[in-house]
């Protein structure tokens, strides 16, 4: 059974806040809850106050404005592997949807809900990460913006308040010369919780790398950039030896992974090296 | 060509097909009475601790709990828990299992209370209620640790279940006549059965005294062991088993009765009881671990001389079906061929980890791990080809096994090993960082139980005065088609429709009793139970037929419902009518008829030689794996099972069996462990404890070769467990070809790939 | 706890149930509207047993909360169809021998319901990763492909409601 709590279903945006607001802190919205169902049954969660954003649909959106791909925070996995305009601007999100649990979960999950549970297996976070990606958090108080890359603190933990909702999530549609890839290693082919996930964006001039950015999941206690790997890359020329140092100081300097059921520290950390090597070289190829 | 038959063989839409696919079964969870509770178990959170404290009033004080039962509440504190449904044996010396923990408790998990509330949330927060305080006591968790002096003691003086032993020729002799020694150590892991209906059932008592339980279970003879905890007559347990989401040897044992008839009897009121996937998948019985030391002694030119095994099975924390499991393993330690030197030393072992019992396989599926590795191991040493070395050894018709028995009708090993080999067709395409690997394993398993079990089972078949027909038979059904196959051998000898067949099953207080649901013996002895009953009903109409139109009853044929002469065919009357005769003369329209599967003697307890199964099925599986070199991920391309079943039944029903345990086969040697860790399981649920999903296999391809030499109806043998026993072994071939390495410690993770890789581990 | 009043329709029919707002959609079907069709395999959706349509999307019940489900369409594998009247994969999966056990297969149906009623010409790989939320341990999947493969390669099916 589940804990028990108080249930409210707001019929918009507005009402929703001012609930959230009032409910703070024993208060926990759920949307698709493929996490949050399961955290009232195993007693993780015991809010007094659950809030239903299901019917929000205004908040499930997918849209290009200034410049950017913003993604409403009600938006489910199945909508984002279906939206040709993420696969056109970021197809490292649109891989990650491809192989995120089942498609039963991808049904219910949603970007919001993904980010701000922030397992450190998030699969969305990397992709996102490596697109720069920035929070739109929406209180009664108001609203504020945090990028993504500030958002996790640590397992399961996020800056998001009790009374603060993840509206939106965006991104700046990257240059016309960038190409994104997702990579990720589980324990079968399908529906499983990554053991390392890897999320890279190129942006090159002939061999020359113009920007870098790589993002680790399963590897550290949250989701987050491999600053010393891209700094290996960056401006630099993209040989293979490079990037196969690279992908060495990913592993050896910006994963700090943890042994569990699924796999020890040791064999994340071999297997960091070997994603980022092939996140990589795949991009190179591709671009070719 | 096997003998022409009307409707046996055909692939038929089962009896409960439609019925699965429109929702309309009810399983044992599926089911609600007036007044009925609910009932949760309180269960051990250590492996090892003494009870120091047990107090229940707090959670009797909580609004809506009716009851809270306790082992000091007990008729009986201790359950038989050996030989399910068997006359023919004695109880096993430590097969004792307390019903509820009583001073200490031994495995985590251990149930020590029953709770009994109105609704399920309420037992949930009782559960809580309760002031429960253990002592944690030092917890042995490993076979070989519990054999050492001075382990703490779970069962018995020693830790020591159950031993067994073969000892054939002169293995010193058999040794020195070999070229070559290949000896190795091989492992198992804890499987858990993982069907997708948990252990569920109801119980109440009915107005005319008798305590009935709706469960999913593989056994209704429960009853008897259910009477007996009680402290009921037998007469006045009833068990009526549903359809079974699924056994595999976890729904043998009692699950829930036992707790559903205490509570019953307790509050004269129906209960029911559904464990969570989280209680089945870290507390119910699992298969049992196994270390096997394993040597061959084999010529220059291939020819086995002498096997040695040793072998150690962790059965937990109670011994359950432990010492059988160790018979089966004793007996099949050396594998389907000639070997003159033979000796094998087995034992059972008790530990503080969850209890391992019944799984299909049974113990058989164990030894095939080590055996068929070693076979490859051989023709490595040898430079000879996989399936050259085994044709050279296979066992032939004729043979004696390792323990002394004969074996009679055919054997097709080296048939469905080529024939397996051979369905892989062209190798995959080598792809950069991947390695393309096959692998190629034959087992031979029994079907049919422990001959000294004297088994037996009844079937009642009749024919309605409207040419319909009746079967009566206490069969389980666990999925396989069990019940429908009853149905297709009744409408092959009284030529009627399947439509116009209704069966009756699993009731032990109604229908007759067949035995378990287990040992892959159903189609043995039910199917020639139905075959028997079937044929003297045919016999005795035909011969009123006869009498009647003054022609020869062997001049005479059923088919579609009427009776026809043989020659012309000409037709004579309705099967209708002719049961209205029958009716009309007094002369039965309906018989019981009891199969008996041939008894034998216990076997030698010093040598292990004498006879243990009635007959044996063989067969092959061919895998081929690709190995992405750094990763270690592998994926296996192409899946054949191939095995002679004598003679098919329902043809998709067998092929649905192969492919069924090419697909179990593959999550036991690739991702199933339940990984405890000092008697605490780390897989807890399905995120854990994974199974393959429809994209983790490759198209499953099930080949069927019939010897019609089989002691079932129509020359059928068995198939459901020697489908699966040469799964995982072909996997671990197919990953030694692919890149040379033997890994021996199933299941073979990517992780563990990739180690052996770094260390080169040959 | 206080008690929520919802309108439940399910299979087109509406239900007005009273229930605590702890309960989730597939216990409310089962203990509530007895909807046993609908199977509990694991409650946490790791096994596809609990499937149904919401609004034409194949879901795990057990995560959705009842008050969730109010005013969206629910399809259990009943509302595809029945002994009487079956649906083509209801048909298919009976001919072929689709069905062991049978515990998977009511979730099964209703996924591949929703993945021929989105892609109506699937590959048999594409089948597969539809199916890979909805667990079987008997059969394989080997013959319930071929259930998905045979229907969609016969006239269309009609859109689940």
């Amino acid at each position: 059974m589940l804990s028990e709590f108080e249930f409210q279903s707001p019929a918009t945006l507005d009402d929703c806040l001012e609930l959230m607001q009032f409910q703070a802190p024993g208060v926990a919205p759920i949307a698709g809850g493929t996490n949050l169902v399961v955290d009232l049954r195993s007693g993780r969660a015991k809010p007094q106050t659950v809030i239903n954003l299901w019917q929000l649909s205004d908040l499930a959106y997918i849209r290009r404005e200034n410049g950017h791909l913003a993604i409403g925070g009600r938006t489910t996995v199945t909508q984002l592997l279906n939206s040709s305009l993420v696969r056109k601007t970021g197809q490292a999100l649109t891989e990650s949807a491809q192989k995120f649990a089942s498609p039963l979960i991808r049904n219910r999950a949603t970007v919001g809900g993904n980010l701000a549970d922030a397992s450190p297996a998030a699969d969305l976070a990397p992709p996102l990460l490596v697109l720069d990606a920035q929070v739109q958090l929406q209180s009664k108080s108001g609203t504020r913006t945090v990028p993504l890359a500030e958002f996790f603190l640590g397992p399961r933990q996020t800056v998001r308040t009790p009374a603060e909702l993840l509206a939106e999530i965006r991104y700046p549609v990257p240059a016309a010369n960038t190409a994104t890839t997702f990579l990720k290693l589980g324990q079968r082919w399908e529906d499983a919780i990554s053991i390392v996930s890897v999320a890279a964006s190129l942006e090159r001039d002939g061999d020359i790398c113009q920007s870098v950015r790589l993002a680790l999941g399963a590897v550290a206690p949250i989701p987050r950039r491999a600053k010393q790997a891209e700094a290996v890359l960056a401006g630099q020329k993209l040989t293979d030896e490079l990037l196969r140092r690279a992908a060495q100081v990913a592993a050896s300097e910006d994963a700090n992974p943890i042994d569990d059921v699924r796999g020890s520290a040791e064999y994340r950390r071999w297997m960091a090296e070997v994603l980022v090597y092939r996140a990589l070289t795949s991009l190179i190829e591709e671009e070719a | 060509m096997l003998t022409p038959l009307k409707i046996i063989g055909k692939g038929v839409r089962r009896t409960d097909a439609l019925i699965k696919s429109t929702g309309e079964v009810a399983y044992a969870a599926d089911w609600e009475m007036p007044r009925m509770l609910h009932l949760k178990l309180l269960r051990s959170p250590h492996p090892s601790a003494r009870i120091v404290k047990l107090n229940s009033q707090p959670a009797l004080a909580i609004p809506g709990v009716v009851t809270v039962m306790t082992a000091a509440d007990l008729p009986q504190r201790e359950v038989q828990a050996d030989i399910p449904g068997q006359t023919g044996t004695k109880a096993h010396r430590l097969g004792e299992a307390p019903v509820l923990a009583e001073k200490v408790v031994r495995y985590k998990g251990e149930p020590v209370a029953i709770i009994a509330a109105e609704r399920l949330d309420i037992a949930e927060k009782a559960l809580a209620a309760i002031e429960v305080e253990y002592e944690e006591l030092p917890a042995v968790t490993h076979p070989l640790e519990a054999l050492k002096r001075g382990a703490p003691i779970v069962a018995g003086t020693d830790n020591i279940i159950q031993t067994h032993r073969i000892v054939k020729g002169d293995i010193e002799a058999g040794f020195a006549q070999a070229d070559h020694i290949i000896e190795h150590t091989y492992t198992s892991q804890h499987i858990d059965h993982a069907y997708l209906e948990p252990e569920a059932g109801v119980a109440w008592l009915d107005s005319n005294g008798v305590l009935n339980l709706r469960i999913s279970t593989q056994v209704v003879e429960h009853f008897r062991s259910i009477a007996k905890t009680l402290g009921l007559p037998e007469s006045k347990v009833r068990v009526m088993g549903t359809l079974v989401g699924g056994g595999f040897g976890g729904k043998e044992d009692m699950t829930v009765e036992l707790f559903l008839a205490l509570a019953a009897l307790k509050t004269r009121r129906p209960v029911k009881l559904v464990f969570t996937r989280e209680e089945s998948v870290q507390f119910s019985t699992k298969r049992h671990p196994y270390i096997i030391k394993h040597t061959y002694g084999v010529t220059k030119d291939g020819l086995l001389t002498a096997a040695k095994v040793n072998l150690i099975s962790d059965a937990g924390a109670y011994s359950y079906l432990s010492p059988w499991v160790l018979l089966y393993s004793t007996g099949t330690a050396v594998g389907p061929y000639r070997i003159p030197h033979v000796e094998v030393n087995a034992k059972s072992v008790a530990t503080n980890n969850v209890v391992a019992s019944a799984f299909r396989g049974f113990g058989s599926y164990q030894t095939a791990i080590a055996y068929e590795a070693q076979m490859d191991e051989v023709a490595k040493t040898l430079n000879m080809d996989p399936l050259e070395l085994r044709e050279k050894n296979y066992l032939h018709p004729g043979d004696t096994t390792a323990f002394g028995q004969v074996i009679e009708g055919e054997v097709w090993l080296p048939q469905t090993a080529r024939t397996a080999m051979e369905a892989l067709g062209e190798p995959a395409p080598a792809k950069p960082g991947k390695k393309i690997g096959r692998g190629l394993a034959s087992t031979m398993t029994s079907y049919g139980r422990i001959t000294w079990f004297h088994d037996t089972s009844e079937a009642w078949v009749g024919v309605e005065l409207d040419g319909s027909v009746v079967i009566r038979t206490g069969v389980p059904d666990v999925g396989a088609g069990q019940v429908s196959a009853l149905c297709q051998i009744a409408a092959e000898v009284l030529g009627v429709d399947m439509d116009n067949i209704s069966i009756h099953a699993t009731d032990s207080a109604v229908t007759p009793l067949a035995g378990t649901t287990t040992a892959t013996r159903q189609l043995l002895m039910s199917g020639n139970a139905t075959k028997l009953a079937s044929e003297k009903v045919r016999s005795v109409l035909l011969g009123l037929a006869a009498k009647e139109l003054d022609l020869e009853a062997d001049d005479l044929d059923l088919q579609d419902g009427q009776v026809y002469t043989k020659e012309g065919p000409e037709h004579l009357m309705s099967l209708a009518d002719l049961a209205k005769k029958a009716a009309a003369q007094g002369v039965p329209r309906s018989y019981l008829e009891m199969y008996r599967a041939p008894f034998s003697d216990p076997i030698d307890p010093e040598t292990g030689q004498g006879h243990i199964w009635p007959d044996f099925t063989f067969g092959s599986t061919a895998v081929e794996v690709e190995i992405d070199e750094e990763t270690g991920e592998i994926r296996v391309l192409k899946a054949v099972g191939c095995h002679d079943v004598g003679r098919a039944i329902n043809m998709a029903a067998v092929e649905g069996q192969i492919e069924g345990s090419l697909a179990m086969g593959i999550g036991a040697a690739l991702m199933e462990d339940l990984a405890g860790k000092n008697g605490h399981p780390q897989a807890l649920s399905f995120a854990e404890y994974l199974l393959p999903t429809a994209g983790d296999l490759p198209e499953l391809q099930a080949i069927v070769l019939e010897s019609e030499s089989g002691k079932g109806p129509f020359g059928a043998k068995g198939i459901g467990e020697p489908a699966l026993n040469s799964v995982v072994p072909a996997i671990a071939n197919a990953i030694h070809n692919a890149i040379g390495v033997r890994i021996s410690d199933p299941p073979f993770t990517a992780e563990k790939i990739v180690r052996h890789i770094r260390q080169g581990t040959k | 706890m206080p008690k929520l009043e919802l309108t439940l329709r399910v299979n087109g029919q509406n239900h007005l149930v009273e229930l605590p707002a702890n309960i989730t959609l597939l216990d409310a079907l089962r203990d509530y509207l007895y909807y046993y069709e609908v199977k509990s395999g694991c409650e946490k959706g790791n096994c596809g047993a609990c499937t149904v349509l919401m609004d034409g999307e194949a879901v795990n019940a057990c995560l959705v909360l009842a008050a969730q489900a109010e005013g969206h369409d629910i399809v259990t594998v009943v509302g595809l169809g029945t002994q009487e009247e079956p649906h083509p994969l209801q048909e298919a999966y009976a001919d072929l021998g689709a069905a062991q056990c049978g515990f998977c297969i009511p979730g099964m149906i209703v996924a591949s319901a929703a993945l021929l009623a989105e892609k109506p010409q699937p590959s048999r790989a594409e089948i597969r990763q539809y199916l890979a939320g909805n667990l079987c341990r008997c059969t394989g999947y080997q013959k319930a492909i071929d259930a998905v493969e045979l229907v969609s390669q016969q006239k269309p099916v009609a859109e689940p409601s």
